[in-house]
């Protein structure tokens, strides 16, 4: 079921929020309610895969309940062991197999595997349970809870990636209690800027470059289009931001604060900045749950130590990469960005300032180039569009092209989404809240048309 | 949060009044304002205002290699009344779409004039090409009323709105579109799309959109006069006989024959046919779109086979 779709908008949404009023009252039936509801969007469309969930959910709470009555340290690795390896599976058998074909110098069979929705993400959400209550932060939480904090339908597909100790505690909590119209207000603000983010945003420019990314896998761009290809990493910055705050807005209609995802990263002066503010609960969680570790993990001599700290920065972001996608593509789009992470470490380390200015143009064009390899596919459709960039783009067309002007400039420009609703509704405006219920009938008009397009993190 | 909601519902009610009071695409299925007529040059929604028409009797159903034949020559030389029904890049449900829609809307039909190009000769059902409005042709109000909130209804709203204010023309009612191909040269695009080879000799005459349009033709009154016409096209794209080609576009033709053997007023007329006029490429758009000078060649075989069934002389 997708946010930007009727049959969420029109009929689940509403419908969650009836159900969710009517046992707001009682405080036994919130959490079960919320957790048959997100058993409900998980399975429409797909509904085997929420077996899989299902199954998920209860190995990994046995796991957590039987180390927290026997404290062996095993359970945990081995539950973190088999979600991987699920992930594993389902993400990345044909890679494995294509590889291990290329090494073995014959061609192993594909599997014909479709990649459950949410998968990653709820791995993640797994692992840092588990981790911390290994690590002794995270105390034993009820079925039911543990369930909502992996299923929970606002972020359970694509994020934001939430640590268990930001939400188990929102869980269950009375919405309905004086002044939640003001909440439930900014969720719909939220919601509304989400939708308009990806509906007339992001695909926007979708529609422009997906058709230039087809004719670059197809062979070369040799008619100057190439430049359009590069606003790809804004067309992926507005779909991912737009489905955040959609989840955020979500998450408050149903009393649950959910962290931030994107802090205007194109307004970054540096790549340091840059991731942090982009995918912030990613980067977070690679952070803590890898990074981390591996940097703290006495592995090589004390005066070896930048070494390991720039090997795990790299492996970090490589990792990253893979995250994204079972492709080599992937893996050298993260490489390339742990790689520029070195080189901003060293020059804060050794080198004079840069100006802002020329760091924030550099930092740009990193993501705008690294972003055509991300989308590309393949290193020879990536190479198509960078040799198209030898012809200088057709300026004849750019009338038709306005979007591709005017997106980059509101990512440069407008501070992020939190800071705008924030400023907006920091006291009350009825025109304003007028303004954004004419803009939610604007969105809903929009996707009358039936031309749906999916979030692109759905197929990470 | 009462502001921002009720801006919401209040909205969106007035805009489906408005929609409901307007009928967007003169579907018939609402509208109480009684205004007459679309301009509208997307045939796919167009044709749903002309096929309720109550003023014909009889109609030109097929995709844009029908569009040239003029309702109002035929109109003229039959003494009955067309209305032009071709939509443009249609498949063969899609015109049945459009069929049923006409035959819902009129209790009394006089003759059908259906141009089957290739695609009805696949051996298989065939898929759907594009994004047909099948909610505006179907039967349910209910699902049509679901379509009426986006951008094209809305502005297909004022359009109809802005005719009922007498500020704009209705299109032609008769459906014709003289000025789609104006008068130019020969572009080498369109060939014709001849469905692949049946795999098998026993599966040449097994042909999915004929033998439904032979069981809605079957279940029509024996009074309706009914033409099938194959359009021509320009020489090289014909196939030739005692080609694989040639003898798939034989059995395809005898299938389409038979649909129309024995009943009165009607016959089976292929136009795809080598002659001094498909070899000049000043009567061809492109391969497969004919000019006016051979539709009204055609139109005149059409009206005699409607006077006369099978015996009518086809001059081509």
């Amino acid at each position: 079921m997708l946010f930007n779709d009727y049959p969420f908008l029109l009929v689940f949404l509403p419908a969650a929020i009836l159900v969710y009023r009517l046992v707001d009252p009682y405080p036994q039936l919130r959490i079960l309610a919320l957790v048959l509801l997100s058993f409900a969007f998980y399975a429409y469309g797909n509904p085997p895969f929420i077996l899989l969930l299902l199954f998920s959910i209860l190995i990994n709470w046995l796991a957590a309940l039987a180390y927290a009555r026997t404290k062996m340290a095993a359970i945990i690795t081995a539950a973190i062991v088999a979600d991987l390896a699920v992930l594993a599976i389902f993400k990345y058998s044909n890679f494995l197999a294509y590889n291990l074909g290329l090494a073995l110098g014959r061609s192993l069979p594909q599997f014909d595997i479709v990649l459950p929705l949410g998968i990653s993400f709820f791995t993640f959400h797994h692992i840092m349970y588990l981790v911390d209550l290994r690590r002794g932060k995270a105390p034993l939480y009820p079925l039911p809870r543990y369930a909502l904090y992996i299923s929970f339908f606002p972020q359970a597909i694509a994020g934001p990636l939430v640590r268990w100790s930001e939400v188990m505690e929102q869980f269950g909590r009375k919405v309905y209690s004086p002044g939640w119209q003001r909440e439930f207000y900014v969720g719909l603000a939220f919601i509304a800027t989400g939708l308009f983010e990806k509906i007339f945003l992001g695909d926007r420019l979708a529609r422009i470059i997906d058709p230039i990314y087809a004719q670059a896998a197809a062979g070369p761009v040799t008619n100057g289009d190439a430049w359009q290809a590069l606003s790809f990493s804004f067309q992926i910055l507005y779909d991912f931001a737009g489905y955040s705050d959609i989840a955020i807005g979500l998450g408050l209609l149903f009393g649950i604060t959910l962290p931030f995802n994107f802090n205007a990263p194109f307004r970054s002066t540096d790549i340091q900045e840059f991731w942090q503010r982009w995918h912030i609960t990613l980067m977070t969680f690679l952070r803590e749950y890898l990074f981390f570790p591996l940097v703290n993990k006495r592995m090589v001599p004390r005066r070896w130590l930048p070494v390991q700290y720039f090997g795990a920065l790299l492996f970090t972001m490589a990792l990253c990469g893979l995250w994204h996608g079972a492709s080599w593509t992937f893996v050298l789009w993260g490489t390339l960005h742990g790689i520029a992470l070195v080189i901003c470490s060293l020059w804060r380390r050794y080198c004079p300032r840069l100006p802002s200015l020329l760091g924030w143009a550099l930092t740009v064009v990193l993501a705008l180039l690294t972003g055509v390899i991300f989308r590309a596919g393949t290193l020879d459709a990536a190479f198509n569009i960078f040799q198209g960039l030898a012809v200088p783009p057709n300026l004849e067309q750019w009338r038709h092209l306005w979007p591709l002007a005017v997106i980059p400039l509101m990512a440069f420009l407008l501070p992020a989404s939190q800071d705008v609703i924030a400023l907006l509704m920091r006291r009350p405006r009825p025109w304003l809240a007028a303004l954004i219920g004419f803009g939610l009938l604007a969105i809903l008009v929009s996707l009358g048309e039936g031309d749906v397009s999916g979030f692109a993190y759905f197929k990470f | 949060m009462a502001a921002c909601v009720g801006t919401l519902a209040l909205g969106a009610l007035l805009l489906f009044a408005f929609m409901i009071l307007v009928d967007p695409y003169d579907s018939g299925k609402f509208g109480l304002l009684g205004i007459d007529g679309v301009d509208d040059r997307n045939t796919h929604t167009a044709v749903a205002s002309l096929a309720r028409d109550a003023s014909f009797d009889s109609a030109i159903i097929g995709n844009s290699t029908a569009l040239m034949l003029d309702p109002v020559d035929l109109s003229r030389a039959t003494g009955l009344r067309f209305v032009q029904l071709a939509v443009t890049g249609a498949s063969p449900p899609e015109e049945f779409a459009v069929l049923d829609f006409f035959l819902r809307h009129h209790p009394r039909v006089r003759a059908l004039v259906v141009v089957t190009d290739p695609s009805w000769c696949a051996h298989d059902s065939a898929a759907p090409w594009g994004a047909f409005p099948y909610w505006l042709y179907g039967k349910s109000s209910l699902i049509y009323a679901a379509r009426l909130f986006s951008w094209p209804a809305l502005e297909h709203a004022f359009q109809r709105l802005s005719i009922g204010l007498g500020l704009r023309k209705r299109m032609d009612p008769t459906g014709t579109f003289k000025d789609i191909w104006p008068p130019g040269e020969f572009h080498e695009i369109n060939k014709p799309k001849d469905p692949a080879p049946a795999a098998t000799t026993a599966g040449r005459d097994i042909f999915p959109e004929l033998t439904l349009l032979d069981e809605v033709i079957k279940k029509l009154p024996a009074d309706i006069a009914v033409v099938l016409t194959v359009p021509p096209t320009l020489y090289p794209m014909i196939p030739q006989p005692g080609t694989v080609a040639g003898a798939e576009s034989e059995a395809c033709n005898a299938a389409l024959r038979q649909i129309v053997a024995g009943r009165p007023h009607s016959n089976f007329i292929d136009y795809r046919i080598d002659n001094a006029m498909t070899r000049d490429r000043a009567n061809f758009v492109d391969f497969i779109h004919y000019r006016p000078s051979l539709a009204a060649r055609m139109a005149e075989g059409i009206a005699a086979s409607i006077a006369l069934g099978n015996a009518a002389k086809i001059d081509f």
